[in-house]
């Protein structure tokens, strides 16, 4: 039996050194492009990120172009100017910031609310280490944490004007709008609340239904609501919601296959790509977009410059933040012209966009009642 | 007859538990070097990373030398050590639990309500403490109850309970435990500070020791407490030989006047109270947030992992879950070095495998005298 095992150990570990020689040169090759980079005087940055990393496609990926964008260099420099640290579960966070401290970096960024609590007491112990977070705006101010917040309901008006407008250049009598949200929460009811009063702005009585799967990862909740709408004449449906957003999409774009008129939004990243069907046509009318990318670009140039100051920063149309996707063809000429000037409105601050319900019912008192909740 | 043959044998390398166990360690490191200079990366950064993750590294942020690594090795070690004793603990009573992740989750839910619902008082994280054992073992005691009393497997009703204890913990954190300030989603009210796990040492900030950065919670104590606990039962108690006595083989430990229905759901709830253990050491002394979870925190199944390098005994455990946890602290030290970080869960994935590989050289080794016995015979 030990010769069958020492044979099979042997056997392993030629074949190891086997693999291992044939790569010998590229690592070595490597190793002094490494060293190169290291002798530039650029800031370095780490981010910081759950266990999805930045291949997720949405979030963290933005954060991680963001940080291509400032350097520039096609991620030559990633593991010397950059890196990316993951987490395997949340109690990984603050060590991960620890760690992260010790080497010494300009910068840390952190992305999500979930960081909130381990970015606080990481803060306090490390008063001279600049860290950023997104999406949270609530966290204690301190000099060193600069808190990024968006605003939405800018974004998600844009997109309500331009679902408003596309009906009204189809000539569609009375249309129906949805809006399909995850988990009910004061964030998510922002890009609802805009949304609606995008759309109100265009067609003051408009039937607008909404709901919520209570959950970000089922698509299956999403495409069959999404089907009983569009079939009881729903044209147009927002979904703000992750993961489940996608069944909305995967809808739409099996009846605009069928020959029908209805729309899909997205959310957050230009999703215009999810909803190509037959032709390179998408179902995806637009997307209203959330620049995470923004934010990283923001800290580093600061931190560049020397002008990181701690506090809540909101991203919102004024520094581009948000916005909304044109990359659609059939996005009539009329929606563009239309969401421009609405566009050129909120920055001239001729419309404010409400953020709650309340505020939303107060302007709309003929609002049918809505299932998103303001806390 | 395999005790037999191990006896007349003179204790070979490869024969002994312990020796194997280091080999197979350090087998999976080496194939794991082999993967990072395999992918051009530079494999002394891997040693480099794993050493740091016991003795520390100098800290360029605060420019001297931080002992922090070792702190988060050591605290990760605590729910591995513990998640480790659990599925030690079933196994030597020949059981699999498999469910260790749920009682963790149980224990962790248990903890988490006596923390947020019960106003602040000192000594309250004793109240959680003990809350969470209890939780953790009955969540074991069903599995044993059902095992013992209408012969369900315990591998299928574990995995199952896994989940029931991930969504129950999600129920009750949403919609029963007081609401948070922000993220109701997320996370709910605050943990109360006497429930909060102190620091160990001397000097204390915000609950925590700081020793430079290094961090250590009293959950490491406890740990400890639950090693020599674990020791004592089984190898010094009638109730620990009555278990093992069921696990070698149970029809002749019932023949010989044990009660081997009382013994297997003893055992499933004993090893249930150290996962439960674990799961209120990771949210007292680690998270310190009310964390709802959103999934598993995957410490149980890593316990079967440490269990089977730690031979199921005591000291073994104790030993493999220190490791692991210094696999854990430098999956994180690793990034930093551009060691993708796959390579850790690979490492860890090769200890298993080879001591899978260990466990089926035992069925190979027990046909073979077997055979052998049948040749004599002839």
């Amino acid at each position: 039996m030990k010769k069958v095992l020492t044979v099979a150990l042997c056997l392993l570990l030629a074949l190891c050194l086997v693999s291992c020689g044939n790569k010998g040169g590229s690592s070595k090759g490597n190793a002094k492009g490494a060293s190169d980079a290291k002798g530039s005087d650029n800031i370095r940055v780490a981010i910081l990120t759950d266990a999805t990393g930045i291949d997720d496609k949405s979030f963290n990926a933005a954060a991680w172009r963001g940080i291509l964008d400032f350097y520039g260099d096609n991620g030559a420099g990633r593991g010397t100017l950059y890196t990316n640290i993951t987490a395997q579960s949340s109690d990984d966070y603050l060590p991960n910031l620890k760690n992260a401290a010790a080497q010494g970096y300009d910068l840390l960024i952190t992305t999500g609310f979930t960081w909130g609590d381990s970015v606080t007491a990481f803060t306090k112990d490390y008063p001279n280490q600049k860290v950023i977070i997104v999406d949270v705006d609530w966290l204690p101010q301190t000099s060193n944490l600069i808190q990024y917040i968006y605003e939405e309901e800018q974004g998600s008006y844009l997109v309500g004007v331009a679902a408003a407008m596309q009906a009204k250049a189809d000539g569609i009598e009375n249309p129906k709008f949805g809006f399909i949200g995850g988990v009910p929460g004061a964030t998510i009811t922002k890009f609802e609340v805009g949304y609606i009063e995008g759309i109100l702005s265009v067609f003051p009585y408009a039937e607008i239904r909404d709901y919520y799967a209570n959950s970000w990862g089922a698509p299956e909740l999403a495409k069959t609501q999404a089907k009983s709408w569009y079939d009881s004449g729903v044209y147009c449906i927002f979904s703000a919601a992750g993961g489940t957003g996608g069944g909305t999409i995967d809808q739409a774009r099996e009846y605009r296959n069928a020959g029908r008129n209805v729309w899909a939004i997205g959310v957050d990243s230009d999703q215009y790509e999810d909803g190509i069907y037959a032709g390179g046509k998408s179902a995806v009318l637009t997307s209203m977009l959330k620049k995470v990318e923004i934010s990283t670009v923001d800290a580093l140039k600061k931190v560049k410059d020397g002008t990181f100051v701690g506090g809540v920063v909101k991203q919102n149309l004024f520094n581009n933040g948000v916005d909304y996707s044109t990359a659609n063809a059939e996005l009539s000429d009329e929606a563009k012209a239309a969401v421009e000037q609405a566009k050129a409105d909120i920055l001239a601050g001729k419309i404010t966009v409400p953020k709650t319900v309340k505020e939303l019912m107060e302007r709309h008192p003929a609002l049918g009642k809505l299932n998103a909740i303001d806390d | 007859m395999a005790i037999e043959t191990r006896k007349k044998r003179p204790p070979s390398l490869i024969g002994s538990f312990r020796a194997t166990s280091v080999a197979v360690v350090l087998l999976g490191i080496l194939v794991g070097t082999v993967i990072v200079a395999c992918v051009g990366k530079n494999p002394a950064n891997l040693f480099k990373a794993i050493w740091q993750s016991f003795v520390g590294q100098y800290n360029r942020g605060m420019g001297r030398w931080s002992f922090s690594p070792l702190g988060n090795t050591l605290t990760y070690a605590i729910p591995y050590v513990l998640c480790g004793l659990s599925m030690g603990f079933a196994n030597r009573v020949g059981m699999f639990n498999i469910g260790a992740e749920g009682q963790y989750m149980m224990g962790m839910l248990a903890a988490h309500a006596v923390a947020v619902c019960v106003p602040s008082f000192p000594g309250q994280w004793l109240l959680c403490i003990a809350f969470a054992i209890v939780a953790g073992a009955i969540w074991g005691g069903i599995v044993g109850v059902l095992k013992a009393r209408f012969k369900i497997s315990e591998v299928v009703a574990t995995i199952m309970l896994n989940y029931i204890a991930l969504y129950l913990y999600r129920l009750v954190a949403l919609y029963i435990l007081p609401e948070g300030i922000s993220n109701k989603t997320y996370q709910t009210a605050p943990l109360a500070t006497g429930s909060l796990l102190r620091g160990i040492g001397i000097s204390v900030r915000n609950g925590v020791v700081v020793l430079g950065d290094f961090q250590l919670n009293i959950g490491f104590v406890f740990m400890l407490i639950a090693v020599v606990a674990f020791w004592f039962i089984m190898e010094k108690t009638r109730l620990g030989f009555s278990l093992r006595a069921t696990g070698f083989n149970k029809e002749a430990a019932r023949c010989s006047g044990i009660n081997d229905t009382s013994a297997i759901s003893t055992a499933m709830a004993i090893s249930g109270a150290f996962a439960g253990l674990a799961g209120a050491c990771v949210l007292l002394g680690s998270l310190r947030f009310g964390r709802i979870i959103q999934s598993q925190d995957n410490y149980g199944f890593m316990g079967i992992a440490v269990a089977l390098v730690g031979n199921s005994k005591a000291l073994g455990t104790l030993i493999a879950g220190i490791l692991f946890g210094a696999l854990r602290s430098a999956y994180s030290l690793m990034q930093f070095m551009n060691i993708p970080r796959e390579v850790v869960n690979i490492i860890e994935g090769l200890i298993v495998i080879f001591i899978a590989l260990r466990s089926g050289l035992e069925i190979v080794k027990a046909y073979r005298a077997k055979q052998l016995l049948k040749k004599e015979a002839r």
